[in-house]
C-alpha cells in the first residue's frame, strides 16, 4: 500500500476529473444565466468545440495536447460570444420574451451539433482520423505518483480559475462593474457601466472556461460530436443544486453532482447490486428534484447561521 | 421500365413524405396544445415521444409471445404457424427450440409472431388499438407527473426540468436490455402485415395520417371551444382567468396530460411504422428541438400554421433527403447534418424577424365566420319585417 495507490484509485480519479470539468461548466452556465437570465441550453456542445480543438491539436497538427486549451479557450469563447452579438442582442434588443431567448439557444444548439459533425466528417474524409467514439489518453502525459496529467491539470484549472474570478470580480474595475450590472443593469448603467460589454465578456468566459472543460473531458473519456449536449443534464442540474444565482454555488454543485454521478454510483452499485449502474441518470435528476423541492434557492441560498438557529430553536420554524 | 422506376420512386417519396408529417403533426400538435395554447415551455417533448414508443417496442411483442406460448419451447406452442416459424429459424440457433427469451431472441419471435398477425387482420387491429390505448395511458400519466413542476416553477427553471427529467427514459432504455434492447433496439410486431406486398408502408402511412387528422381537428375544436378561450386567458392573465373562476391548476393538469397521451400515440405509431425501437433515435433533438423550430417557424398559437411550419419543415427536409445523391459528392461530409445547421440559422432569423412564425395567431371565431354572418342576417332580417 503506497502513497501512490492511494492517489491513483481510477475510479475517484475519473470522479474528479469529470466532476471538476462539470463544476467550470456549471459556473459558465450559470455566468451567463445571471447576466442574460437566459439559460443556455447549448452550453454542453460548447465543451465538445474545446474536445474536437484537442482532436485536432493530437491527431491533425500532431502536437502536445496541452497546447490546444488557449486555442480551445479562445474558438469557444468567440463561438459563445458571437451567439450572444449575433442572436441574442438582436433578439434582446427588440424586446423579445425569455423563452424566444430560450429558443435561440436551441436554435445555437443544433447548429453547433450540426457544425460539430460535419467537422468531424471532414476530419474522417480529409485526414482519415477517426473522429467518433475517440479515446485519447495516449496523448496525455503521465506524472509519477499522480497518473495522467489531466487530473492534476482539471484540478489546476478550477483552481486557477476561480483565483482570477475573485481577484477580477473584487480587486479590478470592471470586475465591480459586473457585479454592479449582475446586481442592478439599470442603474449600473446610469453610472456609466457598459453593461452591453459586461454581458458580452461573460459570454466570452463561459463559452472560453466550456471549451477548456472540453479539452480536459477529451483527454480522458471517450468523445463523440453528442458528448457534451448528453452532459447538459448534469450541468443543469448542478447549476440548480449551487442555486443559480451564485458562481461558487456553481462549483459546489458541478463537484457534488460530479462525484455522486461517478464515485457515488460505483460505491452504491457494491452496497446494492450492479443493477444500478444503467440508472446512472437517476442521481442529478433526484438531486435535482429535491433541491427544487426542498431548497429552491439552491446551496447558495442556505445560510449556515439559520440552519443553526433552526436547530437551536428546538428544529422547528413557524 | 424506366418510367415505373420513376414512378415507383416519386411513389415511396410521396409515402415517406406522408408518414413523415403525419407523425410530426401529431407531436407538434401537442406541443402546440401545451406551448401554444397553454403557455407551458415544454422542452422535455422527447420523454412522452419515447414512452409511446418504447410502450409499442416492449408490450405487444412480450404479450402476443406470452399468447402464443413461445417462451417456454417449441413444444408448448399454441398456435402451428409460429411452431412451424421458430421450427425453420432453429437452424441458426437451435436453443430456440427448448426456450426463448423476448429481448434475446427478439427477432425470431417478432418475425413469426408477424406470420401469425399478418394472417390475421382483426388480431392485428386489436394489437394496434390495444398498443395505442396503453400509450396514450403511459402518456398520461408522465403528463401528470410533468404537471407537478408545471404548476409551480418559474418559465426558465420549468424548461430546465422538463428537459432534463425528458431524457429519463432515453437514457435508461439506452443502458438497459430489458425494455427496448438497449444499445441494439428491437424489432416492433407488425400490425399492417395483412396488407401485404408494397401496399403495407401505403396503409400505415394512410392509418396515422387518419389519426393525425383527428388530432388537427381535436386541437381546432378546443381552440374554438371555451375551454380554448380558458387557456389562452390563462396564458396571457393568469391572475385574471382565476378571478373569472377557471381552475388553473386543472387546466395546466389536463393539458399536459392530454397532449403527452397524444405524443405517446405518435411515437407508438412511429414505432409501428418503422418496424423497430432503438433508444437512441428518440433524442432530444429529433424529439423535442425539431417539433419546437416547426411549432415557431409555423406560429405558435395557430394550428394552421403549424400545420404549415411541418409541411414546410417535412417537405424541405425530405427533398434535401432525396437529392442527398446530387449534393454528397460535392460536400465533403453527410449532407443529414446540412438540415440542421439550416434550421438552427432560420430559427434564428425568424425569431428575429418574425418571432410570430409564418401564420401568427388570430382572434379565433367560435362559431365560425359563416355561421356568425348568418346570424346577423337572421337578426336583419328580423328587424327588417
Amino acid at each position: 500500500m503506497s502513497w501512490s495507490y492511494v492517489v491513483v484509485d481510477p475510479l475517484l480519479r475519473d470522479a474528479v476529473i469529470y466532476a471538476s470539468t462539470l463544476s467550470m461548466l456549471s459556473l459558465g452556465l450559470t455566468l451567463t444565466y445571471l447576466t442574460t437570465k437566459v439559460p443556455n441550453f447549448a452550453h454542453g456542445s460548447l465543451a465538445t468545440i474545446g474536445s474536437y480543438t484537442l482532436l485536432t491539436f493530437t491527431s491533425v497538427l500532431k502536437l502536445n495536447a496541452y497546447y490546444s486549451i488557449p486555442v480551445a479557450f479562445l474558438i469557444t469563447g468567440g463561438a459563445s460570444a458571437a451567439f450572444y452579438l449575433l442572436a441574442l442582442r438582436p433578439l434582446i434588443n427588440r424586446g423579445a420574451g425569455l423563452l424566444h431567448q430560450m429558443i435561440a439557444t436551441i436554435a445555437f444548439e443544433l447548429i453547433l451539433i450540426a457544425s460539430l459533425n460535419i467537422y468531424a466528417d471532414l476530419l474522417t474524409r480529409t485526414f482519415r482520423i477517426q473522429s467518433r467514439d475517440v479515446l485519447l489518453r495516449r496523448f496525455d502525459v503521465q506524472i509519477e505518483g499522480v497518473g495522467p496529467g489531466v487530473f492534476l491539470a482539471s484540478v489546476v484549472f478550477v483552481a486557477v480559475t476561480l483565483t482570477a474570478l475573485v481577484l477580477l470580480l473584487h480587486r479590478t474595475r470592471f470586475g465591480v462593474a459586473m457585479r454592479a450590472a449582475i446586481e442592478n443593469p439599470m442603474l449600473a448603467g446610469t453610472l456609466g457601466v457598459n453593461v452591453k460589454l459586461v454581458y458580452l465578456f461573460s459570454w466570452f468566459l463561459a463559452g472560453g472556461l466550456a471549451g477548456v472543460s472540453g479539452v480536459l473531458l477529451g483527454l480522458h473519456f471517450q468523445q463523440d460530436p453528442a458528448f457534451g449536449s448528453r452532459m447538459l443534464v448534469s450541468i443543469f442540474a448542478s447549476s440548480i443544486l449551487g442555486g443559480l444565482s451564485s458562481i461558487y454555488g456553481a462549483v459546489l454543485g458541478g463537484y457534488m453532482i460530479g462525484l455522486v454521478e461517478v464515485y457515488g454510483i460505483f460505491q452504491l452499485s457494491r452496497v446494492v447490486g450492479g443493477w444500478i449502474l444503467p440508472y446512472r441518470i437517476i442521481f442529478p435528476l433526484l438531486i435535482m428534484a429535491v433541491t427544487l423541492l426542498v431548497f429552491p434557492r439552491g446551496l447558495s441560498g442556505l445560510r449556515l447561521s439559520a440552519v443553526v438557529s433552526r436547530f437551536r430553536r428546538g428544529g422547528v420554524t413557524p | 421500365m424506366i418510367e415505373y422506376e420513376a414512378l415507383g420512386s416519386a411513389y415511396i417519396f410521396l409515402v415517406n413524405l406522408l408518414a413523415f408529417l403525419a407523425i410530426y403533426l401529431i407531436v407538434n400538435l401537442s406541443l402546440e396544445l401545451e406551448y401554444g395554447k397553454t403557455g407551458i415551455p415544454n422542452f422535455g417533448k422527447v420523454l412522452s415521444v419515447a414512452a409511446g414508443a418504447f410502450v409499442a417496442g416492449s408490450v405487444p411483442g412480450r404479450l402476443l409471445g406470452q399468447l402464443f406460448n413461445v417462451y417456454g419451447g417449441v413444444a408448448g406452442i399454441t398456435d402451428p404457424v409460429v411452431a412451424e416459424c421458430i421450427r425453420g429459424l432453429s437452424p441458426q440457433k437451435p436453443s430456440i427450440l427448448n426456450q426463448t427469451e423476448y429481448i434475446e431472441d427478439n427477432v425470431v419471435i417478432v418475425t413469426c409472431v408477424n406470420k401469425v398477425l399478418a394472417a390475421n387482420p382483426v388480431l392485428s387491429f386489436g394489437t394496434l388499438v390495444l398498443t395505442l390505448l396503453l400509450a396514450a395511458a403511459v402518456g398520461a400519466a408522465l403528463g401528470l407527473v410533468a404537471s407537478y413542476p408545471a404548476l409551480r416553477l418559474k418559465e426558465d427553471y420549468l424548461a430546465m426540468t422538463l428537459l432534463a427529467f425528458g431524457e429519463f427514459l432515453t437514457a435508461i432504455g439506452y443502458y438497459t436490455r430489458d425494455i427496448v434492447g438497449g444499445t441494439l433496439g428491437v424489432s416492433v410486431v407488425d400490425p399492417f402485415g395483412w396488407v401485404g406486398g408494397e401496399f403495407r408502408y401505403l396503409t400505415a402511412t394512410l392509418i396515422i395520417a387518419v389519426v393525425a387528422g383527428f388530432v388537427v381537428l381535436y386541437v381546432r375544436l378546443v381552440s374554438r371551444s371555451p375551454l380554448g378561450r380558458a387557456l389562452r386567458a390563462m396564458r396571457d392573465q393568469e391572475v385574471a382567468a382565476e378571478v373569472l373562476g377557471k381552475d388553473t391548476v386543472a387546466l395546466r393538469r389536463n393539458v399536459l396530460m392530454v397532449s403527452s397521451a397524444i405524443a405517446a400515440i405518435g411515437g407508438s405509431l412511429w414505432a409501428f411504422y418503422a418496424g423497430g425501437v432503438i433508444a437512441t433515435a428518440y433524442d432530444r433533438a429529433t424529439w423535442t428541438f425539431l417539433p419546437w423550430v416547426m411549432v415557431i417557424l409555423g406560429g405558435a398559437g395557430n394550428e394552421v400554421g403549424v400545420l404549415l411550419g411541418t409541411a414546410v419543415y417535412i417537405t424541405a427536409r425530405m427533398l434535401i433527403d432525396q437529392y442527398k445523391g446530387l449534393l454528397e459528392p460535392v460536400l465533403p461530409f453527410s449532407v443529414i447534418w446540412l438540415d440542421r445547421l439550416l434550421m438552427g440559422i432560420v430559427l434564428i432569423l425568424i425569431l428575429i424577424a418574425r418571432p410570430q412564425g409564418i401564420l401568427p395567431e388570430k382572434p379565433v371565431y367560435p362559431l365560425g365566420r359563416m355561421k356568425v354572418r348568418r346570424i346577423v342576417e337572421a337578426v336583419k332580417s328580423k328587424a327588417r319585417s
